[in-house]
């Protein structure tokens, strides 16, 4: 995964990859974020368990509804009061929340 | 016009609602039955405590990294996308452009979430906000 070309996306303040476990792997972050390498290892870890967590939700929900096009799990975010943190595979991008482009930046961590 | 029905005049909007923070009370509009509807709550109670819970973990490393509140969360499904905003969540589908006016009308509709989200949630009820919430 690029991670410049992820910080090319609107409102971009880091961008990350991770080990399955949730190890911080790479990142870059945006000159004057407050966001550290400490906290970004954190956040990986959460990712990690959050994408496991929709994973179970998405598989018991369509189990149990009968409904589908919840899974597979394409990604997940989430909204803090100033940023959001998109992510999905192995991946993560922080985002600026009043110039964020959810759509923009689910689709990027798909490629 | 309340932000349930205003999201579901929205093309793509497959079901939005309400709920309580305890998870069993609950109002909605859109393709999902009573029960399913009880279970979204739960799913989406249970999603925002958790987001909530790491948003202080990761605050106690770096104090004011601009998180908390946490405001709401998403999942992103094949075909289907789960937004919850405060104690609203809404099932859309994934088109062009949706998410972002979905999360752009329930940001600004619902406001931005107070410190203490489960007190918020609760006061709604005109309960005891005091009462333990874990």
């Amino acid at each position: 995964m690029d991670l410049q070309k992820m910080m090319d996306l609107p409102g971009a303040l880091a961008a990350f990859t991770y080990a399955d476990k949730g190890d911080l792997q790479s990142h870059v972050l945006r000159e004057g974020t407050e966001l550290t390498p400490q906290v970004l290892d954190l956040l990986a870890r959460s990712c990690v368990a959050n994408l496991a967590i929709a994973g179970m939700e998405a598989r018991g929900w369509e189990a149990l509804t009968g409904q589908s096009g919840f899974q597979p799990i394409k990604g997940f975010s989430v909204v803090g009061l100033e940023w959001s943190v998109v992510v999905n595979g192995n991946c993560g991008v922080v985002v600026r929340n009043r110039d964020a482009d959810y759509e923009a930046t689910f689709n990027a961590l798909q490629a | 016009m309340h932000i349930v029905k205003q999201l579901m005049a929205i093309p793509g909007v497959i079901a939005a609602g309400e709920y309580a923070y305890r998870g069993d009370r609950f109002s909605y509009q859109g393709a999902l039955t009573d029960e399913f509807a009880r279970m979204a709550s739960i799913l989406c109670r249970a999603n925002t405590l958790s987001v909530n819970m790491q948003a202080e973990i990761l605050d106690s490393f770096s104090e004011s990294c601009g998180c908390r509140p946490v405001q709401g969360w998403i999942v992103r499904g094949a075909q289907v996308t789960v937004c919850a905003v405060g104690n609203y969540f809404s099932f859309i589908e994934n088109r062009d452009d949706l998410l972002n006016d979905v999360m752009t009308i329930m940001r600004a509709k619902v406001g931005d979430v107070q410190d203490d989200l489960l007190v918020n949630l609760y006061a709604r009820l005109g309960g005891d906000t005091k009462e333990a919430l874990y």
